[in-house]
């Protein structure tokens, strides 16, 4: 018994302490819409944030018209002169990255949006300038997606 | 007691991310694979890319400059061309997986342009999903897909 609780005494220190394997964690956020409307919300909270939608890749439709079960998902590409620029620059293999992306899942009349995971790449880039070009790009990202959400 | 600190250390393997046999056989994944075609420009490795894509069993869905759509077309950068492609049975069994398969979809290539040829990029799809484990079998086969595809392209 004194065994078991020393070792829930560890468990949580090492909790508290930040020692659990954080999961790297793509961005996301989800809201009451249909695709369609979600697709409108995005591109406008792009723009408010001075990105552009470059493009959109109907994976929903592609898949279900091959004849696979239409998994009501799609994927859309954002992105801004600046940050092509700013990689080509600064960190051409960041390029790899761009336009950035964005994943809309339709469930039960919700629709979450998940960006990359910046995680990733900021643990591959951990100096500057490369790993402060991720931090402001997955904030730009993060800020979008907040505008979304009160669309 | 020794079942005691058997576990404690069991835990601490876990929370460090590890275990033993992962510690012994998993190698990290570059993140990048890559190949040179040299003396050769871009529209020449564009159509290499483009039949070595075919070749093995992918459709080829777009290509693009790198900044296409964001600045006006007759600015875009010629050096930085993007090829999107996919094998549709691939992408439905990825999404069955895990949905999160969507960060490597639709498969690319970045192709750059420099004095001595081009250069074709491809993120490693085994470095993506070093978080997803449901997908670690598929992005290994996909990984091998990418590498055939590159070599040939670069032949």
């Amino acid at each position: 018994m004194t065994g078991f609780v020393t070792l829930k005494r560890l468990v949580l220190s090492l909790a508290l302490a930040g020692g659990f394997p954080a999961l790297a964690e793509p961005i996301s956020v989800s809201k009451t819409a249909d695709m369609r409307q979600a697709m409108d919300d995005i591109a406008l909270a792009a723009a408010n944030h001075d990105l552009v939608l470059v493009k959109m890749q109907p994976i929903d439709t592609a898949l279900a018209k091959r004849g696979f079960e239409n998994p009501h998902i799609r994927i859309l590409f954002i992105g801004s002169e600046s940050a092509v620029r700013w990689a080509e620059e600064a960190e051409p293999r960041l390029l790899n990255l761009l336009p950035l992306r964005l994943t809309l899942i339709q469930r039960e009349g919700r629709i979450s949006v998940m960006s990359d995971d910046f995680d990733l790449w900021l643990k591959e880039f951990p100096d500057p300038p490369a790993h402060l070009m991720v931090e402001a790009w997955r904030a730009e990202m993060k800020a979008t997606l907040d505008d979304f959400v009160r669309q | 007691m020794i079942h005691c600190i058997r576990t404690v250390f069991l835990l601490l393997a876990l929370l460090a991310g590890t275990s033993p046999a992962s510690a012994q056989t998993a190698a990290p994944e570059p993140m990048i694979l890559t190949t040179t075609a040299p003396g050769r420009g871009m529209e020449a490795a564009v159509a290499a890319l483009s039949q070595a894509i075919v070749n093995h069993n992918y459709t080829l869905v777009r290509q693009q400059a790198i900044d296409s759509r964001l600045v006006p077309y007759a600015q875009e950068v010629r050096s930085v061309r993007l090829v999107y492609f996919c094998n549709f049975a691939k992408m439905d069994q990825a999404l069955r997986l895990d949905f999160r398969a969507t960060q490597m979809l639709p498969c690319r290539v970045t192709l750059v342009e420099t004095p001595t040829g081009v250069d074709l990029i491809a993120i490693n799809p085994a470095w993506v999903s070093q978080d997803m484990p449901a997908l670690s079998e598929l992005c290994q086969e996909l990984k091998q897909d990418y590498l055939a595809i590159l070599e040939e392209a670069a032949l």
